[in-house]
């Protein structure tokens, strides 16, 4: 009950958190919106060199036309959602080199949490459109695939979300950890968007360990298209172990955490 | 303002600032060495991509291209993209938050100040960039096809950096306009993947779409010197050449004019 009673604030707390963001949003509707639009025909420009590559070439290792829209499906509307959400997902490391915790240190809420979901970026939302518009488009038009879908993209958010916090934790030991963590997003947003079956056995266990972009994009995709158990399986195995590793490194590294003492001005 | 325009007009203090700001690069040549594995990244993943699709075609040459020259090309394309001037950045902020003014009554012109200071960047990145994306193309598909006619690919590589500076410079400047400048440079960004020819050679693009992309200045900035590198002729070092000076006089008439509208019109408040 104790712990029911926790997650029902913290959920409000969020809801909370996300109300003022979206206000925030809409005091520059003009930006919002550019932002919003540009990103989804920055999108649709990119998933036009897909079009042209598979109209040449038909199919990749097994993967087709079809397949790639799935995959852009789930990896733009999982990483919009969690940009849009978490938007200082991007930011930790720079936030615990520059002293920018304190004013959350301050505040009997959870830290990590709070820091995460104190900023949107409004240009994710777009990201999160383009991917709903792809599925729509992959061919699994029904409502069993739809519910395996949001699954697939939450997956996809948490375990994107949860890998950058890991990384950028270490800027508590090493002091700055921003090119790290900017190769690392990097790395793990380009992995994801190509073709799990292009990669092999060597390259495979990377993308399923070391650095997990198989879990955002090919496992998701493969769970959507197949509803394979295993699919399934995977995808909560490395978000339980993700989180738990995020988390832990993250208390653990607060207490190595040291302020600056800057002053900050803050509204959430 | 005749005594600031003559003293801003002084090659040296360009050349200066150009200096410093390679020196400024390679005071961190950990930060440098971290950035060039982006583009080991990248050619090992493109390597995954295009083995498998030569494999599949069953073929030696597609469009033309071997798998050797294919690898090659993209990474030369690859670095010139990792190495691209950013002006629209700097110059958005400067003109949003007002600190074009300081800048303005300096003894230079912010616009060469801004063109001297990236084309320093430049110049170390990209030698970085080939670097690391050299070795590990070597080490995938073997040497490139030619060597002789890097000269003329650099000469090429510099006139389309050029281009490329005066249209970032550009969406910099819309900020005069539009509050925010971002999306278009995510939509340059991706014409410069796409029509500049980064993600696919353009020769394997539909004859209808490699048409208009020849025609843009994208294929001129990034194309035009891959492609040289490995498939050199003075043919078309010269007709690349000719191309990249109309577009670049182009495009550097444009930037003076929108230059030159945008501080007439500029208003700063406060002090």
């Amino acid at each position: 009950m104790k712990y029911l009673n926790r997650l029902d604030a913290n959920l409000r707390f969020l809801g909370a958190l996300w109300n003022a963001n979206l206000l925030s949003a809409m005091e520059y509707r003009a930006a919002f919106l550019t932002q919003a639009i540009g990103m989804i025909i920055n999108d649709a420009m990119y998933f036009i060199f897909w079009i042209f590559f598979f109209n040449k070439f038909k199919m990749i290792n097994g993967w087709e036309m079809q397949d790639m829209i799935l995959l852009f499906g789930l990896l733009a509307a999982g990483l919009g959602l969690a940009r849009f959400l978490f938007g200082n997902t991007g930011n930790l490391a720079d936030m615990i080199t520059h002293g920018g915790l304190d004013y959350y240190l301050a505040l009997p809420k959870p830290v990590l949490l709070h820091i995460l979901a104190s900023r949107s970026d409004f240009s994710a939302l777009g990201d999160f459109l383009f991917g709903i518009f792809c599925f729509f488009f992959s061919g699994n038009l029904s409502l069993d695939a739809f519910g395996r879908y949001l699954v697939g993209l939450l997956f996809s958010a948490l375990i994107f979300i949860t890998f950058m916090v890991l990384v950028q934790s270490l800027a508590f030991y090493t002091g700055s950890a921003q090119m790290l963590s900017g190769q690392a997003s990097s790395a793990i947003m380009t992995f994801a968007t190509y073709p799990i079956t292009l990669f092999d056995g060597t390259s495979k266990f990377i993308l399923f360990t070391i650095l997990p972009a198989a879990f955002i994009g090919s496992v998701p995709a493969e769970f959507v298209r197949t509803a394979s158990w295993l699919s399934l399986l995977e995808m909560l195995g490395a978000a339980v172990l993700l989180t738990t590793l995020a988390g832990w490194a993250f208390q653990r590294g607060l207490k190595r955490y040291e302020s600056g003492s800057a002053v900050q001005t803050q509204v959430l | 303002m005749q005594r600031q325009n003559a003293l801003s007009r002084q090659p040296g203090k360009y050349l200066s600032i150009l200096q410093i700001q390679v020196l400024n690069r390679l005071a961190y040549p950990v930060d440098l060495a971290l950035q060039s594995l982006t583009i080991v990244m990248f050619m090992w993943i493109f390597m995954q991509l295009w083995r498998t699709t030569y494999n599949a075609s069953g073929q030696q040459a597609i469009s033309g291209l071997t798998l050797n020259q294919t690898m090659w090309y993209l990474m030369i394309a690859e670095a010139i993209m990792l190495s691209m001037p950013r002006p629209s950045r700097t110059i958005s902020t400067a003109v949003k938050d007002g600190s074009i003014a300081y800048f303005l009554n300096k003894p230079f012109d912010f616009m060469l100040y801004q063109l001297a200071a990236l084309l320093g960047e430049y110049l170390i990145r990209i030698l970085f960039n080939l670097l690391a994306g050299g070795i590990i193309v070597w080490l995938m598909v073997g040497p490139p096809p030619v060597l002789s006619a890097l000269p003329l690919v650099l000469v090429s590589m510099v006139l389309g950096w050029l281009i490329s500076f005066c249209l970032s410079a550009l969406i910099g400047l819309s900020a005069f306009v539009v509050e925010e400048v971002s999306a278009f440079e995510w939509v340059y960004s991706k014409f410069l993947l796409l029509l500049g020819g980064v993600l696919i050679p353009l020769d394997f693009l539909p004859a209808w779409l490699q048409k208009i992309s020849l025609a843009l200045p994208f294929a001129y900035s990034i194309y035009g010197p891959a492609r040289l590198f490995v498939t050199p002729s003075l043919e078309r070092f010269a007709m690349l050449t000719l191309g990249q000076l109309a577009w670049l006089a182009g495009c550097g008439i444009l930037l003076l004019v929108f230059y030159r509208r945008g501080l007439a019109r500029l208003a700063i408040n406060g002090g």
